[in-house]
């Protein structure tokens, strides 16, 4: 790898991924042995490109199924391109979902120590930061009740917790911020303003709310069936996404529309 | 050549998240048997019962209560039993343990190669309780402990290292798919009455049948821990079981192997 691109914490080339389909789970577990089974083949991300350099912050946004999910979960390391590459530099921290891998059988605590010692942290370590994310989850004494018992909202506040301080250099937030009432989500926002100015760190989020993307982030790329389809400062590109939803939707309401009339046409017809 | 690559990339995962794996492990088995009000004596009573029912059945029903080799059936048949249920463990609970650890896949990056591994581990650990206990009650019946009961270590590593490879080949295969789960799990009565856990292999007629059951691991598992506690034999003793127990556990850890590369990268995918 070059070093000229020191300062690139984030870099996709040519990144495609591809969900292969089968009929049904046992022509899926043929395929394993036999070369010739082929299923149907669609592409969630397709070719791919771009770079995220440390300090920025980025919005993804896009429909559902854009592909912006895979994504994430591709740079987080949970799942690999079917092609291209993927390099990473710094230590990611993700927040995938709500439940974001906790073990429900082991408690708040518990499930701490676990998470951090995945971020291959020293118990030690853990344990000057277990004070500030029982704090900032403000789970009280139920962060020694097992996570199963938790609600959503709690889940969600654990799993910011741990991940915002842990120190991390690269911080994934996929849509965990719209749970928590005002109070919490205030938080939330002072913590990562403070990580995002103080450390320096990269942060991408996913997000359907235009208005926090504009909260948090300097940068917005918008996402299409797999593609990138827009990328630039945050206004223009909120800008960009809502003009196309306002597009697409007209274009499917005018669809809808014309249906609707040619059905009462057709039903005239033959009244007529 | 490339599985000898994906080999050295499974062990380095183990060595890297070596303090993860033991620390999963514990909480695997804590797991297991918090929550119950009777909690850690499920471990030995569900064991206990096992061996009451099949002592009950041969020793009562079919043997008339003769002893083999002089030794008392009950000890002769614990030898065999209480490594049997490791091994019972690793084909239920290990083929499906990818399954269990999902959120492990899905969502946090770690290795999926380690699971089984820390599964495994924490089914060996219930099972050296057991295994002391059963020792205490060699020694209790009379038994004089020798320099073969060391042997006992090198069965337990032999075992490991065939039932955590088998755990990784089948809980890769079992992700895929829930067919190969219920397949495993249907064989597992077959892998036990055709082995030599609850009758002496040595006495049966067939030359053809009994050269068969060396080669099923849990027949040559049961042998090594009766040839340690009872005939006093060492493994080299008895070469044809050492040379198909590493035959069969070197095939193991290249399809163990072969299923990591070809599904690794499927997996959190298709889960």
């Amino acid at each position: 790898m070059s070093n000229l691109d020191n300062d690139i914490a984030i870099s996709l080339k040519n990144v495609t991924k591809t969900y292969t389909l089968y009929k049904n789970d046992r022509v899926r577990f043929k395929a394993i042995f036999f070369k010739n089974i082929k299923g149907k083949k669609s592409n969630a991300i397709s070719d791919l490109s771009f770079d995220i350099k440390k300090g920025e912050m980025v919005a993804l946004l896009g429909r559902n199924g854009a592909g912006k999910s895979t994504l994430l979960k591709m740079i987080t390391g949970v799942t690999y391109p079917t092609s291209g590459e993927i390099s990473i530099d710094g230590r990611v921290s993700a927040l995938l979902e709500l439940t974001a891998g906790f073990d429900g059988e082991l408690s708040g605590r518990e499930n701490i120590y676990f998470r951090a010692s995945l971020m291959s942290m020293t118990n030690r370590e853990i344990k000057d930061i277990e004070p500030d994310i029982v704090e900032f989850s403000e789970l009280g004494e139920y962060i020694d009740q097992p996570v199963r018992t938790y609600s959503s909202g709690m889940k969600a506040r654990l799993g910011f917790a741990i991940n915002v301080n842990i120190d991390p250099e690269i911080l994934i937030v996929d849509e965990a911020l719209s749970v928590g009432d005002q109070s919490f989500k205030k938080k939330c926002t002072a913590k990562i303003h403070e990580l995002v100015e103080d450390k320096n760190i990269t942060f991408l989020f996913v997000t359907h709310s235009t208005k926090m993307a504009a909260e948090f982030c300097t940068r917005g790329i918008v996402m299409k069936k797999g593609k990138m389809i827009f990328d630039s400062d945050i206004e223009s590109a909120i800008d960009f996404y809502d003009d196309m939803i306002e597009k697409e939707d007209e274009a499917k309401k005018k669809k809808k529309a014309k249906k609707r009339e040619e059905r009462l046409k057709a039903k005239k017809e033959v009244i007529g | 050549m490339e599985i000898l690559n994906t080999l050295v990339e499974l062990l380095n995962d183990h060595i890297r998240y070596r303090r993860q794996i033991f620390k999963l492990a514990k909480s695997d088995v804590i797991k297991k048997y918090s929550g119950s009000a009777l909690g850690w004596s499920w471990a030995v009573i569900r064991p206990a019962i096992t061996i009451f029912v099949y002592w009950f059945a041969f020793q009562i029903g079919v043997r008339r209560g003769r002893p083999i080799n002089g030794y008392p059936y009950f000890l002769w048949m614990i030898s065999g039993m209480v490594p049997w249920f490791y091994i019972r463990d690793s084909l239920y609970t290990g083929s499906s343990s990818i399954r269990k650890y999902k959120y492990l896949v899905k969502k946090i990056k770690y290795p999926v190669g380690t699971i089984p591994t820390f599964v495994s581990l924490s089914h060996l650990a219930v099972n050296i309780v057991l295994q002391f206990i059963m020792l205490v009650i060699y020694i209790a019946y009379g038994d004089r402990p020798d320099i073969y009961y060391l042997q006992i270590i090198l069965v337990n590593i032999g075992m490991f290292v065939f039932w955590t490879s088998w755990s990784l080949f089948s809980s890769m295969l079992s992700a895929m798919s829930s067919d190969f789960l219920n397949f495993v799990k249907s064989a597992v009565p077959a892998l036990f009455w055709l082995s030599g856990v609850l009758y002496q292999v040595s006495r049966i007629r067939s030359g053809f049948l009994r050269k068969c059951l060396l080669w099923n691991p849990v027949t040559i598992t049961a042998n090594t821990y009766r040839n340690s506690l009872i005939y006093k034999k060492w493994i080299w003793e008895t070469p044809t079981e050492m040379r198909n127990y590493i035959i069969i556990t070197v095939i193991m850890i290249i399809l163990a192997v072969w299923a990591y590369r070809r599904l690794k990268k499927d997996i959190p995918d298709v889960l």
